[in-house]
């Protein structure tokens, strides 16, 4: 009984030492849990999603952290919303992290979301695209980046201010074929795009849909092939878009321009179509570090920043949008003077910077669901086996469109 | 016209990488009677064999059949010597053991690629026959050739060799086929090995065509359950011609109808079939209730 006695006390006392040692610690750092997946098929840009954030901690830190403390990113493993609800309760009731940032997944954002609303934590998203997450309308939930409406009209917007220019035609002689992936990701924005094509007096040729875990999309490629479309727009992933693309090689599918939105602008789509299979393509994506250091300015130093960091470029565009998304929710916080959300809801109405603040040339500015309306993706075209930003214009600094007469 | 006679001509090609990767799923059921959930996966390995072999040696993915066909033959034997074996009066524990299978190879591959999406290049894989308006992508038609030479190769192996003979007694009756001095378990390996060295070399041909995921092998194990059950459990021809049946159906229905609505319209006819023919079109009646017989 003595030595249960002196067990626990002892037991009682390491608690009380680790208690008293957390506690100093909470007070020096500044925890941020990144929820994001780390294993699974999409861990490579969970992975590279995350590094944006660790690279704008380093910045935020180098500029006197958040509210006067060190940051420290947290790493939440999240592939699906189980995981994600997991993951918020552990580093929200183990870690007793500060504030959330996240995701690669809007599935994964909508439930991780909701399990920090329990905790009241904030849930800062800058890369899931969901249009039903900010009109949800949480209280606890800010989008810093651009969602999948801002892709579909960026689409439209370069179709009818460039491309119909380029062909020589005026929106109303101007035909197109929508394609999608079949879930609402893909079929939200072919319905916006559709919409805003049929305002503009574009003739919508045919809306196709597929799954992106088709074997065989020959029959997709072969209704818009015999519609004959100027524009060929598809939204999908990379499984599918790279089917789509081998398959108009083979069935001799050559519109003048084919538009991708979403995916189609990393390695996985060069090294499946070589240089001269992706040539010309144009992809509507987040802004790449490359853009013009006028309309994005900093992104120059943020890519030597990556290169120094990671010692390679990044394998995608997302992480320089959480970089940027990291940026505006320290600032967030540093003026509501808190983590709590409403408190930093209401500091999000005195922000107020105009487009090209950061640098993947977003400004901010946050509606009623606190969704930012100054974060806009960006369009590239694939020009020798290298992502050349080409759309807007400001940001593909002196870059030019290839395989138009004019 | 033209456009019909291109639909006829994909679903054909289609049909073709159908029938290949469900020729070694019916294998494996017609003999060792167990529903192997793990056959996509092992498709899957087999892509990934072409492209470490690609990225390793240098070599052709073509000319990695060499190489993983042989390696997914051991591979098969060994899952079931050493898995499926010691539970072979347990139907039910043997499907949740290919089921593990399927687990294991997706999530083994998942870890060492980090999920990237790879692609086998392959000069061949570019190549596109062009007949009047009609594109036959190089491939696919390879594809097809192999799956007509592994019907009829199978066929005549089981028809013509004594060890396929041997596979045929133990088919039809394990304990009379044991009282004949036929080793049963031998010949269950080398079936379980035909079986995933099939899936073997659909992968192989099937590797230039696909950007390689570790979850691929789900995409075709679908189809090649419905192609299996269609066209007649346990038969080699039947998945031949289940496979086109299938092929053809998801191209007429993809263009003529809707891309979207495909796959409701050939799950539609598999019901169909199962109601009218519970066995398959060449599959032999009874044959769906043998998996769970008693046998031994």
């Amino acid at each position: 009984m003595t030595i249960m006695t002196r067990r626990t006390l002892t037991g009682a006392l390491a608690s009380l030492t680790i208690l008293v040692a957390g506690g100093a610690t909470a007070q020096e750092t500044f925890k941020v849990g990144a929820i994001n997946p780390y294993s699974g098929p999409l861990a490579l840009y969970g992975e590279e999603t995350t590094r944006g954030y660790e690279l704008g901690a380093d910045a935020v830190n180098a500029d006197g952290g958040i509210l006067g403390k060190t940051v420290e990113i947290l790493r939440g493993n999240a592939g699906n919303p189980q995981e994600g609800i997991a993951a918020v309760e552990q580093l929200a009731g183990r870690d007793n992290v500060d504030a959330f940032i996240g995701t690669y997944l809007s599935s994964v954002a909508g439930a991780a979301s909701e399990t920090a609303l329990n905790y009241n934590k904030v849930y800062w998203d800058t890369n899931a695209l969901a249009t039903v997450l900010t009109e949800r309308g949480l209280p606890n939930f800010i989008r810093s980046g651009p969602y999948a409406l801002d892709f579909a009209d960026a689409s439209v917007e370069i179709v009818l201010n460039s491309l119909a220019g380029k062909l020589g035609k005026k929106p109303s002689e101007l035909t197109v074929w929508l394609e999608h992936e079949e879930s609402v990701y893909g079929t939200s924005i072919a319905e916006r795009q559709k919409e805003q094509f049929e305002e503009a007096g574009v003739t919508v040729l045919g809306v196709g849909s597929h799954s992106f875990k088709s074997i065989d999309l020959t029959d997709t490629v072969l209704r818009a092939k015999s519609a004959g479309p100027d524009i060929f727009i598809e939204t999908g992933y990379v499984p599918d878009g790279n089917l789509i693309l081998r398959t108009m090689r083979n069935q001799d599918f050559a519109p003048k321009v084919t538009l991708f939105v979403g995916t189609g602008d990393t390695g996985e789509t060069l090294e499946a179509m070589g240089n001269d299979g992706v040539e010309g393509l144009f992809v509507v994506s987040y802004p790449r570090p490359e853009i013009s250091d006028e309309y994005g300015p900093g992104s120059d130093a943020y890519l030597e920043a990556y290169r120094t960091k990671y010692g390679k470029d990044p394998i995608a565009p997302q992480s320089m949008a959480a970089f940027v998304g990291f940026k505006i929710m320290a600032d967030a916080i540093n003026r509501a003077g808190s983590a709590d959300p409403a408190a930093v809801a209401e500091a999000l109405k005195t922000i107020d910077t105009p487009l090209g603040t950061y640098e993947t040339g977003f400004g901010a500015q946050f509606d009623e669901n606190k969704q930012n309306l100054r974060a806009h993706p960006a369009v590239i075209q694939w020009q020798d086996g290298v992502q050349m930003t080409v759309y807007p214009e400001a940001a593909a600094g002196g870059n030019k469109m290839v395989g138009f007469d004019n | 016209m033209s456009d019909l006679l291109t639909i006829l001509v994909v679903g054909l090609l289609l049909g073709g990488i159908y029938g290949l990767v469900s020729m070694g799923l019916n294998v494996i059921f017609g003999v060792v009677r167990i529903v192997n959930f793990a056959q996509g996966e092992l498709v899957m390995l087999g892509m990934y064999g072409a492209y470490l072999s690609w990225h390793l040696l240098g070599i052709d993915p073509y000319f990695s059949l060499i190489i993983v066909v042989p390696a997914l033959f051991v591979l098969g034997m060994i899952l079931q010597r050493f898995i499926l074996q010691p539970l072979q009066n347990e139907p039910f524990m043997q499907i949740f053991a290919t089921f593990g299978l399927l687990m294991l190879f997706q999530n083994l591959v998942l870890a060492i690629t980090g999920g990237a999406g790879y692609s086998v290049p392959s000069d061949v894989a570019r190549q596109v026959i062009r007949l009047g308006d009609i594109n036959i992508s190089l491939p696919r038609l390879i594809v097809l050739i192999a799956v007509v030479a592994v019907a009829v190769g199978v066929n005549w192996f089981v028809n013509n060799t004594m060890p396929g003979k041997a596979v045929r007694a133990v088919t039809q009756d394990r304990r009379s086929a044991r009282l004949m001095g036929i080793n049963v378990e031998w010949a269950f390996m080398l079936t379980f090995g035909a079986g995933a060295a099939l899936a073997g070399l659909a992968g192989v041909l099937l590797a230039p065509i696909y950007t390689l995921s570790p979850q691929i092998g789900g995409n075709f194990i679908l189809a090649a359950f419905a192609v299996v059950v269609l066209g007649g459990l346990g038969s080699v021809w039947g998945a031949f011609f289940g496979g086109f049946i299938i092929g053809f159906v998801e191209a007429f229905a993809g263009y003529y109808f809707d891309p979207a609505l495909k796959h409701a319209i050939w799950f539609l006819i598999f019901i169909a079939v199962l109601i009218v023919r519970p066995g398959g079109l060449f599959g032999i009646a009874g044959a769906e209730e043998m998996g769970l017989r008693e046998q031994d």
